[in-house]
Order: structure tokens, then C-alpha cells, then sequence
């Protein structure tokens, strides 16, 4: 039965047509001089519209026909749009405020098709249309071992709000509903600090756009412009103004995004919903979880917190839709990651990956062979490091625990890079601000010398730091790979997951002898780097991985 | 060719083993033909960019705010290119020819590839999804072709150049048949 959306929509359609019309009924009214017949077209164009949103409402249709879903338009000529049910692998459901309002909500299908054009979009059913819209659209989609990774043996509760009621089929599962008080770690993430900014740009913009209505032109604001520019005093306290209000602004922007962050698991679905005007809730299918990536900044990281993305196969706009945590601390981040997604760390290899592959299907490696294969590796790692008991087996060369190192890296130390990585990344840190330094004196810059002077002596922690985020390590199920200061990531993908290894050597690694392995990955960025692990440590870690592919074609001395 | 055509079993490295490379070189080399291949292609980027340093000298000698040395002589601008460019369009294509290489064993596909810098490549063909076999103006006329195989990753994906046509060919056959019986659709 063909269904139509919501005639509330028809509430909301000419409110969100209105900005649009403002502008040329405005010009109507004041080319017509206000006289009765320009209100008449007035009139007219304001109806035409509403006219125009009930045609449009009217020739909508969704309706699901056996296996597929069909939304059908038929108002100018007629268009029906088929989407498999079995291609649906996400459901995205959002509240703006108006919608809210009336009860309604937008349903996004995510058919990882990749690009808005070939994805569903039924904006304005109501709450429960759109809850039962879910139910049937995703419910096509529950294999029968989607519950593994639940039962796990980690499922740890984490005393933060997590609660751990027993899963199960059909059966909502809360890994955590983030407390309110952790709003206050947002502005610690840097994201949203420019807001500020960003709103007074945004205002200079419309008024250069705009201003011509409102009797303000381009030569007033010039003026403007350079009277602020004789009395820098203002500048610099509209700036000042501008910084001071970044962490504020940057806060309240989080709050808004992040507003009661909860993430739960529904019939084969990690479901994370957030939000506080525009609520959202955004379905990922279990199946296609390969992973998980951790994010920190500098202060986040002083603080011990961290922000947590899915590594999905397929999912468009993953930066936004893929979130599983807010900034969140971060032994309680690992703890639901390990739960939800699953562990990083020797259990693990214990435990397989959340809905086990097939048998066969990564290849012929029976799973005791996985550390087996393993030669053992050249010791490039600095000397003097502090063997650690949590390395398994002992093939791996035990990694250098660097203070942070256990808390740092999720479940299990990383493996560090050789000290030639070191230097590289201090060169890569410096040097180019060095070269600023010698043209701008050669040309007599002063300023730009002391500045670049500065930033190249910045470069001495930022390129040590670059050094020691640098890791990665493979419990057996998962591999890790980590890099970045300002911003460090650290990755854990699924090992059947991979679909391939790139290798790359620059000149400049060659001579260092260091190599950048590329883990390909049919989900999330693609591909995720350990940058200039030593020649030998890098190819024998794609072998620890996948010894399967890469051992007939390793060296042997 | 100095090998003989078409994926084989594996077969013994024939580069000079360097003791300290942690991989073993792939087995084949690409056709000799490749070296004029990436001649061509240089020798073309080449004349666009010195022809188009002799099209800017046409104007240098107005340009007052050059040094007087310069705008005497014009003519030096189309000739520093020539310097800068010459080298690497000579050197580039015998490094190449001695990096690039390829085999496929045991249902994987090994290539490496690059010349300053290098790059080595590991495509399973159980995760192949497409294989393409292309051929631009240049590789038609040398009798030459590209190899294109894709995974669901840009890192898992690797492209064969300079292949003789009848190599290529079968290669792509090979390839998208053997991908069909191990495809894997785990990703």
C-alpha cells in the first residue's frame, strides 16, 4: 500500500520555503510601490507555493512491495525510485526543531551507494511511522549471530552509566547514555572553538551580500573598515573578545551536537543517537563494523579523554554518522569500544571478531599458525627499552612502554618505530619553517623571521611528539596502527578487513631505511598507515597480519 | 621480454638479491618497450614545459622588474627549464625499468613499482573487484598495455604498466577469472 508522508509536512514545507521567497516578494511589493495589485501578486506567489508544496505532498508515495522499498513521484513526469531492502544498511533517522514541533522526523537510508543523490530520503513521517519504518527496514537485515560480540567476555561495566542488561534478540542493550557532566570536556576536543570566528565571518559575508537591501554599501563598509584600522585598539580588543569567547561558544556548540549521547545495540545494529534541537539517531549495521578509531588533541589527551569513530564499510559522511563517543575519558571509551565493537589486546586473539567471518574465507591460516608464522624481527627498536610482560608470545619485539605507554594506546602497547623515524619526523617538524627563515632574511622580513623562528623551535616537541605517537601492533584478530599529535589517531581494524598491502618508500626513507606500510581496508578512510616503521619491522608486520599473503615473498637471508 | 610470457608459477627472483631489502623482488620484469613508453610520456612533458618557457620569454623582455642580465638575455629562461627538466626525462625510464616488476603466486598479485621513490603493492585476488586491462595512444603504438586492479581500498590497489599487450591479456583473464572463483566478499 503506497503510504504518503505526513500532511504536517505541508506546516513545515512554507516555512522552510520562506527564506527563499522573502527576497523576490520583496522585490514584488517595492517594484509594485506597495500598491494593491503588487500584494495581489504578493499573494498570489505566496500561494503558488503552498499550492505547489500540496501538489508535491500529494504526488509523494513510499511504499514497501515485497523486498524493496519504492518512493514514487509523480508530479511532473513520474519517477519511482527502488531501493532493495537488503541494500539498506543503515537507518538515520533526525529531528530538526520544526519537526520536532509537530511530532515529525526525517529518515535517511544509507544504501552505501556513497553520494546524497543515490540515497532515500522521507522527510516528515511521524515519530512512529518513522520507529516502525525502522523496524521493518532494518529487521530484514538480522543474521543470527549478531548477539556474539555482546556476550563477550569483556563486557565490562564501566560504573559510568553504562548499563548492562542482558542482550539479546529484539532487546535494546545501552553501552552508555553519557552523563551530562561530560559536556564539559567538549571545548578540550577543539572542535567548534572557532565558532566565534566563524559567526563573524559569516556576518561579514551576508552583509556584503546582503547589504545593498538594507541601504549599506560596499564603500560603507570599506569605511568601516579602515576607521577600524586607524584605532587598532578596537581590533584588539574585538579579537581578544572573539578568543575569550571561543572556549564558551565552542562548549555551548558541543552541548547542542552532543546533548545526552547515547549509544545502544537494537537487532544487529549499533545505534547512536545525540543532539539537543536537531535530535539524531544513526543506525550502523553490526555486519559492517570493521573496526573502531580513536581521536585525541593535546588537552585532551593531558586529560586522559579521547573520541571514538566506527570504522564502517560503505558509510558516506562517516565523520559525522560514524561517531560512537563523544569526548569521553578514556578508560571507559576502550571499555565500551571493547563491548560494543570488541577488544584490542591478547584476549582477543582469543575471542574472535564480533559475527566471526566464515570459515575459510580470509584464507588457510589455522588460527594457532597466526603467531606461528612470525619470524622473529630484527631489533630496530631503541635500545635500552623496557621489555613488557603484556607482548604475547614474545615473537614481537617487545615495545618500548613509554610512560603513557600503557594508558595510552588502547588494550596493548604499541610497537614503537626505529629512532630514524625519530629524526625524520623532527626534520619534517623544522626544516620547512628553517627555509621560511632563511628567505625572509635574505628579503629582510624581520617579523616573519622571529615568527618563523618560533614555530621552527615549536617543531622540537611537536616532532618528538609525532615520534611517539608512532605504533603499531596485531593481537590476532585486530591490528593497530597510530599516528599524529595534534591530532593522534589510532586505528584498530579487523583483520578480514584487509583487502590488500601498499608499501611506500620516499628517497628520503630509503636512505633512513624506513618504510610506510598502507593496511587497505574496504571501510572507513581506506587505508590506515604506520608511517616509517623500520624496512624489515614494516614488512614483517603486514606478514604477522597476513602471513598467508606476504610470507612467499619476504627475503630470506 | 626477458621473461617468458604470462603468470607462471613462481619462479626464482632474478634481480640481484640485495641482502639488506626485506622482500624479495616479484618475479617478472615488464617489456623492455616500457623504457620508451615513459621516454615518450617524458619527452612530452618536457616539450610542453619548454615551449612553454619559450612562449614566457616572449614577454620577459618587457618585464622591467627583472634583473637587467635577464631581460638582455630572454633566451635563458627556455634554456634553464631545458637544464632543470633534461635529466630526469633521461634518467627516469632505465630506473624505472629496473624497479618495475610484478608476479602473481599462490592467488596474490605482487608489483612494485616507482623509481626515486618505490612502491610495493600486495593484492590478493580473492579481494579483487575489478580487473582492467587499458591502453593509451602511446601504449598502442609500442604494442604495450596497462593492467588495473582493483580492490575495495585505493591501498589495495595496484596498476601494471608497460606490460606487452599479449601478457597484459592474459594477466587480466587470469585475473578476473580466478577472481570470480575466490571472491571474497568479507569486505
Amino acid at each position: 500500500m503506497a503510504v504518503r508522508l505526513s500532511p504536517k509536512v505541508l506546516l513545515i514545507d512554507p516555512v522552510r520555503m520562506l527564506p527563499s521567497l522573502l527576497l523576490p516578494l520583496g522585490g514584488v511589493l517595492v517594484a509594485g510601490g506597495f500598491s494593491p495589485r503588487s500584494f495581489v501578486f504578493a499573494a498570489m506567489g505566496v500561494a503558488g507555493s503552498i499550492v505547489f508544496a500540496v501538489i508535491r505532498w500529494a504526488t509523494f508515495t513510499y511504499t514497501i512491495v515485497g523486498d524493496r522499498l519504492e518512493l514514487t513521484r509523480a508530479f511532473v513526469s513520474r519517477s519511482v525510485r527502488t531501493i532493495p531492502l537488503e541494500r539498506i544498511r543503515g537507518v538515520d533517522v533526525s529531528t530538526p526543531p520544526l519537526h520536532r514541533l509537530l511530532g515529525l522526523a526525517v529518515l535517511k537510508l544509507d544504501t552505501g551507494a556513497g553520494g546524497d543523490k543515490q540515497e532515500g530520503e522521507l522527510n516528515g513521517v511521524t515519530v512512529e511511522e518513522a520507529e516502525r519504518l525502522r523496524a521493518v527496514l532494518l529487521a530484514r537485515r538480522v543474521i543470527p549471530a549478531v548477539a556474539s560480540s555482546e556476550s563477550s567476555a569483556n563486557a565490562t561495566d564501566t560504573s559510568t552509566g553504562t548499563t548492562s542488561a542482558a542482550p539479546g534478540h529484539g532487546k535494546e542493550h545501552y553501552y552508555i547514555r553519557v552523563p551530562r557532566s561530560w559536556l564539559r570536556y567538549g571545548p578540550l576536543s577543539g572542535a567548534y572553538l572557532l565558532t566565534p570566528f566563524a559567526l563573524v565571518a559569516g556576518a561579514i559575508g551576508l552583509l556584503f551580500q546582503w547589504g545593498d537591501e538594507f541601504g549599506i554599501s560596499g564603500k560603507d563598509a570599506w569605511a568601516v573598515g579602515e576607521w577600524l584600522w586607524d584605532r587598532p585598539q578596537y581590533l584588539i580588543v574585538a579579537v581578544a573578545v572573539l578568543v575569550l569567547a571561543m572556549p564558551f561558544v565552542g562548549g555551548v556548540m558541543y552541548a547542542i551536537f552532543n546533548w545526552d549521547f547515547t549509544l545502544k545495540s537494537r537487532d544487529g545494529y549499533l545505534v547512536a543517537e545525540r543532539g539537543l534541537i536537531n535530535r539524531r539517531a544513526v543506525s550502523l549495521e553490526r555486519r559492517r563494523i570493521r573496526g573502531y578509531e580513536l581521536a585525541e588533541s593535546p588537552p585532551e589527551r593531558a586529560a586522559k579523554l579521547v573520541r571514538v569513530w566506527a570504522v564502517v564499510t560503505g558509510l558516506g559522511d562517516s565523520q559525522t554518522r560514524g561517531q560512537l563517543l563523544p569526548v569521553t575519558p578514556k578508560s571507559a571509551a576502550l571499555a565500551i569500544a571493547a563491548e560494543a565493537i570488541g577488544p584490542f589486546g591478547p584476549s582477543s586473539a582469543t575471542t574472535p571478531p564480533s559475527q566471526a567471518s566464515t570459515p575459510g574465507q580470509i584464507g588457510h591460516v589455522h588460527p594457532s599458525d597466526q603467531f606461528g608464522q612470525v619470524h622473529p624481527s630484527e631489533h630496530e627498536a631503541p635500545s635500552g627499552q623496557v621489555p613488557s610482560g603484556q607482548v604475547p608470545s614474545g615473537q614481537v619485539p617487545s615495545g618500548q612502554v613509554d610512560s603513557a605507554g600503557q594508558a595510552s594506546s588502547a588494550g596493548m602497547p604499541l610497537r614503537p618505530h626505529p629512532p630514524q623515524a625519530r629524526r625524520r619526523r623532527l626534520f619534517r617538524a623544522i626544516f620547512p619553517w628553517l627555509v621560511v627563515v632563511a628567505v625572509a632574511g635574505v628579503l629582510g622580513w624581520g617579523v616573519v623571521v622571529v615568527i618563523a623562528l618560533v614555530l621552527a623551535l615549536l617543531g622540537i616537541p611537536l616532532g618528538l611528539d609525532r615520534y611517539r605517537s608512532l605504533g603499531h601492533a596485531y593481537d590476532g584478530a585486530r591490528l593497530s596502527v597510530r599516528s599524529g599529535s595534534l591530532r593522534r589517531t589510532q586505528a584498530i581494524v579487523e583483520r578480514r578487513a584487509i583487502v590488500g598491502w601498499t608499501f611506500k618508500q620516499t628517497w628520503f626513507q630509503r636512505s633512513s631505511r624506513l618504510l610506510t606500510v598502507i593496511a587497505g581496508v574496504g571501510a572507513g578512510k581506506g587505508g590506515y598507515s604506520a608511517l616509517d616503521t623500520g624496512e624489515r619491522q614494516g614488512v614483517e608486520f603486514a606478514a604477522e597480519v597476513t602471513p598467508e599473503w606476504l610470507n612467499q615473498f619476504i627475503a630470506r637471508p | 621480454m626477458s621473461d617468458p610470457a604470462g603468470p607462471l608459477p613462481p619462479s626464482p627472483p632474478t634481480a640481484r638479491p640485495v641482502s639488506r631489502d626485506a622482500l624479495r623482488a616479484p618475479a617478472h620484469q615488464v617489456s623492455r618497450r616500457a623504457i620508451t613508453l615513459w621516454f615518450i610520456e617524458g619527452i612530452t612533458g618536457f616539450i610542453i614545459m619548454v615551449g612553454g618557457a619559450a612562449l614566457l620569454s616572449l614577454w620577459v623582455g618587457s618585464w622591467t622588474w627583472l634583473p637587467d642580465w635577464l631581460t638582455a638575455r630572454p633566451w635563458l629562461v627556455p634554456l634553464a627549464t631545458a637544464l632543470v627538466l633534461l635529466p630526469p626525462v633521461i634518467i627516469e625510464p632505465p630506473l624505472r625499468f629496473a624497479v618495475h616488476r610484478w608476479e602473481l603466486s599462490d592467488d596474490v598479485v605482487y608489483a612494485r613499482s616507482g623509481w626515486l621513490s618505490r612502491e610495493w603493492v600486495f593484492v590478493p585476488v580473492g579481494r579483487i573487484q575489478t580487473v582492467d586491462k587499458a591502453q593509451g595512444w602511446f601504449e598502442r603504438l609500442l604494442g604495450l598495455a596497462t593492467v588495473e586492479i582493483r580492490t575495495a581500498s585505493y591501498a589495495g590497489s595496484s596498476t601494471i604498466k608497460g606490460l606487452d599487450y599479449e601478457v597484459a591479456a592474459r594477466l587480466a583473464e587470469d585475473l578476473s577469472h580466478q577472481a570470480q572463483q575466490l571472491r571474497d566478499d568479507a569486505t
